[in-house]
């Protein structure tokens, strides 16, 4: 009796459940106040990772969107991938209309089966899978069902209670298991503000509840995503990457573990190779210039090709079979030169390291398998100089915008170490242009400029020197957008490599650039460097704002005005400074028909907060107003 | 065409003397090719394509019937590093419902010159990659070894298929210049090919006729029905001779092709053959037709299952339609009605065509379908409504230019409905297109209106009608340098649509922002707009602004631009020359009515003078009045482009004609403290 009393209670409860099942994805559940801002709506996020040894792991996704527009679908994200060690067990989605009511079931077979190839990668064997719904109507709702089972334990993938910008969050979970004895740690960043309570901290579980978070807004200039957003990055100091176990706590055993058992027998190379190297170098002493001419080597032999095969994403190439071939991926190049290198006893050392022009950092704090670059770096005293393999024209240690000021891991054989990268100094950065031009009575315009850029400037320029005829026009027309009619007489570039300072040299004429009305003629003084990159108004910013990059800018200009006209309205002399940078224009009248402009501009990197963005606008609005300052003329 | 039921095949021979040696064969690379240190008619080229040579044959195997055979020999030079990609070739294959193409890669080898010596690299196994892309394509990929500035490329590749109908695309441009580019077609008399030529260098064609015997053996059928058919026990031996056409196209010192703006899908200028089988007469057998004209492809679309009969389902919308068209008794009212119940209902699932794929009944079940099935459905629905609808066959921009008749020709289906007033065209894929006013996607040239009796007609897809963009613009300027005033701004047709798709889903805040910063960075206060989805209307907005760049005070003299914020920002046309034709997309006008109040205390000293020019031709005009009376100012700009697309001849004039018009509306006016 009692028995069957409670089996009825119990499938009352069980009904009772599933009718609030029923309603629970129904649109107008969700806070209006989630909706401000919002293309998408995180009902439910919920990530159970299960380390259940060293070999193995385990992700179980639960995730409930309500995409209530086109620019929500991405966060659905219903995309696993998988290779030869990650298995994708289980995956499926469920679509509810909103009220709530469901309209699709998707299993498995009806996602999408994709290789990983794209863009630069020429061949890799992970493949993904994913759903490819098209919506019939806003809001709906998906119920996103997965789980993975992977051998490796070398990344355990970071938590982002909040997984984008515009999109709200009522509900984010995360639950995590492990034993004991893999040495389990977390790192969080990024809370305060946000809803997000931690729920279990013991050694073999963590838990954690995000709710009710805003949609964020992307702002201009904004740091990246995951520098202002929360998150929690997971690792385990005794892990498991293809094949390959693991163990460190430090830098430096971690260091000393890739070095042993990722890195070790990669760079052996034919006895004929390195005589080849030896007798390249001669008797050369020096080791800075013996590694110039390896780079030099490697330079013209070789050519990027990205190949991610088996533990090919983690593992080097062999050095001899980019020997062979002349092409490897960042990995395989990077590790090549330090074979050669060996060769002729120059030390050098793997570096990994996000490359992006977003400066970003191996979180030094936290080891674990980061990065998703390699360069290499060669000890020079105290200092390393560092070589990026992939590009065939860089020139010797020169790191551009894509690998400078940032921490990197540094392996070497006996462990790892953080490093910060080279610091291109704002006041280094600099272009410096020389040059003059003549207006005719008709406001015709006809100039001639030098332009010398160096540091961080460097790179884009060094851009511009390969670029196809019809491409550098293009690049000079956009360059010079602020001069109608302007044709490109003649370019002349030369990359001075050695010294890291590309100068450009170019004759420009433009028809009417003086607009000459009545017996007047005005144009703007500052023809070569206008400042025309206005900064957008934005309303009640929150996020802080960011500078990645420092620079100078100097420029001097002789104008020889057409002698049928007077000066009747000469631009003053303007300076400004302020936090942000500095700015100084000078109009100096030499004589009746002849004048001189200089300007100078400094802007500083740095970080600065919400308010301080309005403050920073009106500074480049002054840069850019004064950039345009006029001068006018009358007939004599 | 089924050729796996055709005879098993024992022996071919064939009986014709090889064609005169090449000059152009893989493994005779020079010294002097080697030494070569840029390309002597184009000293800016990265890489060349030294040569290639392809050739198309037919041949009979056992065990899958009738299969053709593409081989294709390359050399290209790579002169500097930004040409290494062209080291790496890839070649896509079918991989199909089960008879997949298939392609492999030989004599591969990179040549270099090391000490006045040729050193050849062979590239290994290593270098060479399958790779599934999905379920329908597959590619291969090689990445050849030991590339360096000067090196020397050649491979060879074949593709083998099954799909015998159509024969690969031969393209004789590319990126890089081309010296000598050779395609032959080994046709057997059984087929005919239509050949078109595409872009603006056309090559020399040689034909040859040979004859050709087959030795081969049947087990011949009991009815006998046709040569090479059979299944029974009686096993004969045949030889059966039949002509062979050889085609042979050959160009040289094709220029690498320049990508430019405003240039709607460069593939349509690049030189190149398209080809495709038009008709079929095996031995014994009726002729087929599939497409030899327009109206033989129209034809042959038509007779597709999942088109001609997807039409002609009816009784799965009978019911619903009855019910959207009850009491309406006008045609307009009627197309309306249909067209937004299609709209609204049925989703696009992203995908073109002009074949159905789940089926029109599937796709109304299920709310979605692909373009097929929505404008097919929507076809069917007019018509039944009492109608004169047809499907219209388009190919998208992205398809390039339907030159000639062609199966392939066409990618897309869209809805004519012939109707006293004239053709209105609709689009349902797109929620927010109106009748005649079509996505984008859409507007390339011409289309192809089917009639139920298979009979056809071109259609014009560039619109008739103006897109309009109209402002009306009250400001009051003051002496502290501010500009106060309100902007009345209305978009129609296509204006409306791109407005539309691009705002649609932009928070408000997002919008304003980028308003403000398009427009000279003015303050946007008191925005509203109308009509957002009510299409059939204009996009109406209007606000209030505070502009404080548009005002230029020196000395006592204030100079401010007609159209404040609103003057063109540059000149669109910046290139020197012009090789492809320009697409604006559809035609269009800007109207702008400003009244302006000077402030007190000033007085007018110089206005621009008026203008009306016109472009060459009809393609587009512009006007410009001004006129002062005491302390206000009225300024009225009409810029028209009449013309979708204006051939590249015409470059030089609309480049001076938008500067004419860019210089116009930079002129100032001067005001003069009193």
């Amino acid at each position: 009796m009692k028995i069957k009393n409670l089996l009825i209670l119990f499938c009352v409860l069980a009904f009772l459940s599933a009718q609030a099942q029923k309603n629970e994805y129904e649109t107008s559940l969700i806070a209006d106040s989630l909706k401000e801002n919002a293309n998408a709506i995180v009902r439910l996020n919920q990530i159970d990772i299960t380390v259940s040894s060293q070999r193995n792991m385990n992700i179980k996704t639960i995730r409930v969107i309500t995409v209530l527009n086109e620019k929500g679908l991405s966060s659905i994200d219903a995309v696993e991938n998988y290779n030869k060690k990650t298995s994708v067990k289980n995956i499926e989605a469920l679509i509810f209309d909103s009220f709530g009511k469901e309209i699709k079931k998707i299993k498995r077979k009806d996602f999408k089966d994709q290789s990983a190839i794209g863009g630069s990668t020429l061949f890799s064997d992970s493949r993904y899978v994913y759903l490819d719904y098209t919506p019939i109507q806003y809001p709906f709702t998906v119920l996103y069902e997965s789980e993975i089972e992977t051998s490796t334990t070398a990344f355990i993938p970071h938590w982002y209670p909040v997984s984008n910008f515009f999109v709200g969050v009522e509900k984010s979970v995360l639950n995590v298991q492990y034993p004991t004895e893999l040495g389990f740690k977390k790192m969080e960043f990024n809370f305060s503000g946000f809803n997000i309570q931690k729920t279990i901290d013991t050694d073999i579980q963590l838990s954690y509840v995000a709710t009710n978070i805003l949609a964020q807004k992307q702002e201009d200039s904004s740091p990246a995503f995951g520098t202002i957003l929360p998150k929690v990055m997971m690792g385990l100091e005794v892990f498991h990457l293809e094949d390959v176990d693991g163990r460190a706590k430090t830098w430096k055993e971690f260091g000393k573990w890739y070095s042993d058992a990722i890195l070790a027998g990669t760079t052996a190379l034919s006895e004929e190779t390195k005589t080849q190297m030896r007798t390249l170098v001669g008797d050369e002493r020096d080791l800075i210039a013996k590694a110039k001419l390896i780079y030099n080597y490697v330079q013209q032999k070789s050519r990027y090709v990205s190949i991610q095969v088996g533990i090919g994403g983690w593992k080097p190439m062999l050095a001899n079979d980019v020997d062979r071939f002349g092409y490897g991926d960042c990995k395989a190049l990077t590790n090549y030169t330090k074979a050669l290198l060996d060769a002729v006893d120059v030390p050098s050392y793997n570096v990994i390291l996000y490359g992006d022009r977003y400066k970003k950092d191996i979180e030094s704090e936290f080891v674990s398998m980061q990065g998703n670059h390699m360069i290499l770096a060669i000890p020079d005293g105290k200092e390393y100089v560092w070589l990026e393999c992939t590009s065939q024209s860089d020139p010797f240690g020169y790191q551009g915008i894509f690998t400078d000021d940032r921490d990197v891991l540094v392996v070497k054989p006996d462990g790892g170490e953080i490093v910060r990268t080279k610091i291109y100094e704002d006041k280094n950065n600099t272009q410096i242009s020389l040059g003059s031009y003549s207006l005719s009575q008709n406001g015709d315009f006809k100039g001639h400029i030098t332009i010398v850029s160096q540091g961080s400037q460097y790179n884009q320029k060094a851009a511009v020197e390969i670029l196809q005829p019809t491409e550098k026009e293009a690049y000079y027309k956009q360059y010079w957008g602020n001069i109608n009619n302007l044709k490109i007489n003649s370019t002349v570039l030369s990359n001075d490599k050695e010294n890291i300072k590309l100068t450009e040299t170019a004759e420009i004429s433009a028809v009417n650039y003086g607009s000459v009305s009545a017996d007047k003629m005005m144009f703007a003084v500052n023809a070569y460097n206008q400042y025309t990159r206005s900064v957008k108004r934005i309303r009640n910013r929150k996020n802080p704002f960011e500078i990645q990059r420092g620079f100078s800018d100097l420029d001097e200009i002789s104008i020889a005005l057409p002698q049928e006209f007077a000066i009747e309205f000469l631009p003053t002399n303007f300076e400004l400074k302020s936090k942000f940078g500095e700015y100084k224009s000078e109009f100096i009248k030499k004589d009746g028909s002849n004048l001189v402009y200089k300007r100078s501009l400094f802007i500083k990197k740095g970080m600065y907060s919400n308010t301080e963005y309005d403050e920073y606008r009106l500074f480049i609005e002054q840069v850019s107003r004064n950039d345009n300052a006029k001068i006018i003329l009358t007939k004599i | 065409m089924k050729f796996n039921q055709f005879a098993i095949l024992l022996f071919v021979t064939t009986c014709f003397s090889s064609l005169k040696a090449q000059e152009f064969e893989l493994g005779k690379v020079s010294v002097a090719e080697l030494q070569e240190k840029s390309h002597p008619k184009d000293t800016a080229a990265v890489a060349a394509i030294l040569f290639k040579k392809g050739k198309t044959s037919y041949d009979y195997s056992k065990s899958n019937g009738f299969v053709m055979t593409t081989e294709v020999q390359t050399r290209i030079k790579i002169y500097k590093k930004e040409g290494y990609d062209w080291a790496n070739q890839k070649v896509k294959y079918y991989l199909g419902n089960g008879s997949k193409e298939n392609v492999t890669f030989s004599d591969a080898i990179t040549y270099n010159l090391v000490e006045g010596k040729i050193e050849k690299t062979k590239l290994s196994k290593d270098g060479e990659f399958d790779d599934e892309v999905n379920r329908y394509w597959g590619q291969k990929k090689i990445s050849m070894p030991n590339v360096k500035e000067g090196s020397v490329i050649e491979f060879e590749y074949t593709i083998k298929t099954p799909y015998v109908g159509s024969p690969k695309d031969w393209t004789f441009q590319a990126s890089i210049p081309v010296n000598y580019s050779e395609y032959r077609s080994f046709i057997p008399e059984y087929y005919t090919l239509n050949t078109n030529f595409k872009g603006f260098v056309f090559p020399k064609v040689t034909v040859e006729k040979k004859a050709k015997s087959v030795l081969f053996s049947t087990m011949e059928r009991e009815d006998g029905a046709g040569l090479m058919r059979g299944q029974t026990s009686n096993y004969t031996q045949s030889k059966l001779s039949y002509e062979e056409t050889r085609t042979t196209y050959i160009a040289e010192n094709l220029p690498g092709m320049i990508e430019e703006a405003y240039v709607n899908n460069i593939e349509n200028y690049t030189a190149g053959l398209v080809q495709e089988v038009s008709m079929i007469k095996y031995p014994n057998q009726p002729l087929k037709y599939l497409s030899t004209d327009w109206n033989a492809v129209v034809k042959t679309i038509y007779d597709y299952d999942d088109f001609g009969l997807e039409l002609a389902k009816t009784a799965y919308f009978e019911d619903d339609i009855d019910v959207v068209i009850a009491g309406l008794n006008s045609e307009e009212e009627k197309v309306a009605a249909i067209f937004m119940y299609v709209k609204t209902n049925i989703k696009w699932n992203n995908y073109y065509g002009y074949s159905c794929n789940d089926g029109v009944k599937t796709a109304y079940k299920n709310k979605i379908g692909n373009v097929a099935e929505i404008n097919l459905m929507l076809t069917a629905m007019l018509r039944y409504a009492g109608l004169a609808a047809n499907p219209v066959l388009v190919s998208t921009r992205s398809n390039g230019i339907a030159l000639f008749p062609n199966i392939t020709a066409f990618n897309y289906v869209i809805v004519g409905v012939e109707r006293s007033s004239g053709l209105q065209l609709l689009d349902a894929t797109e929620i927010l297109s109106v009748p005649n006013v079509l996505p984008l996607r859409d507007l390339n040239w011409f289309g192809r209106l089917i009639r139920k009796d298979g009979t056809s007609v071109e259609v014009n897809l560039t619109p008739a009608t103006l897109s309009r963009e109209m402002i009306i613009m009250n400001a009051v300027v003051n002496d502290n340098g501010t500009i106060l005033g309100k902007l009345k701004r209305q978009l129609t047709n296509h204006e409306a649509l791109l407005f539309r798709q691009n705002n649609g889903g932009t928070t408000k805040d997002t919008y304003l922002e980028e308003l403000e910063h398009q427009n000279n960075d003015i303050e946007v206060e008191d925005y509203e707009r109308e009509n957002d989805l009510e299409v059939l209307k204009p996009i109406v907005e209007s606000y209030k602004f505070k502009s404080t760049k548009d005002f230029e005070r020196v000395n006592d003299k204030i100079y401010i631009s007609p159209g404040l914020f609103l003057g063109a920002k540059g000149n669109p046309f910046k290139q020197e020359i012009r090789e492809y034709p320009i697409d604006f997309g559809y035609p269009n006008q800007k109207r702008y009515n400003i009244s302006i109040e000077i402030p007190k205390g000033y007085a007018v000293e110089t206005i621009p003078d008026e203008l009306s020019i016109a472009a060459v031709d009809g393609i587009g005009t512009f006007k410009y009045d001004i006129a002062n009376t005491g302390n206000q100012l009225q300024i009225s700009m009409t810029t028209e482009i009449s013309k979708a697309i204006v051939l590249a001849d015409y470059y030089q004039a609309l480049k001076e004609f938008f500067q004419m018009m860019l210089d116009k509306q930079n002129e100032k006016i001067v005001l003069n403290k009193i």
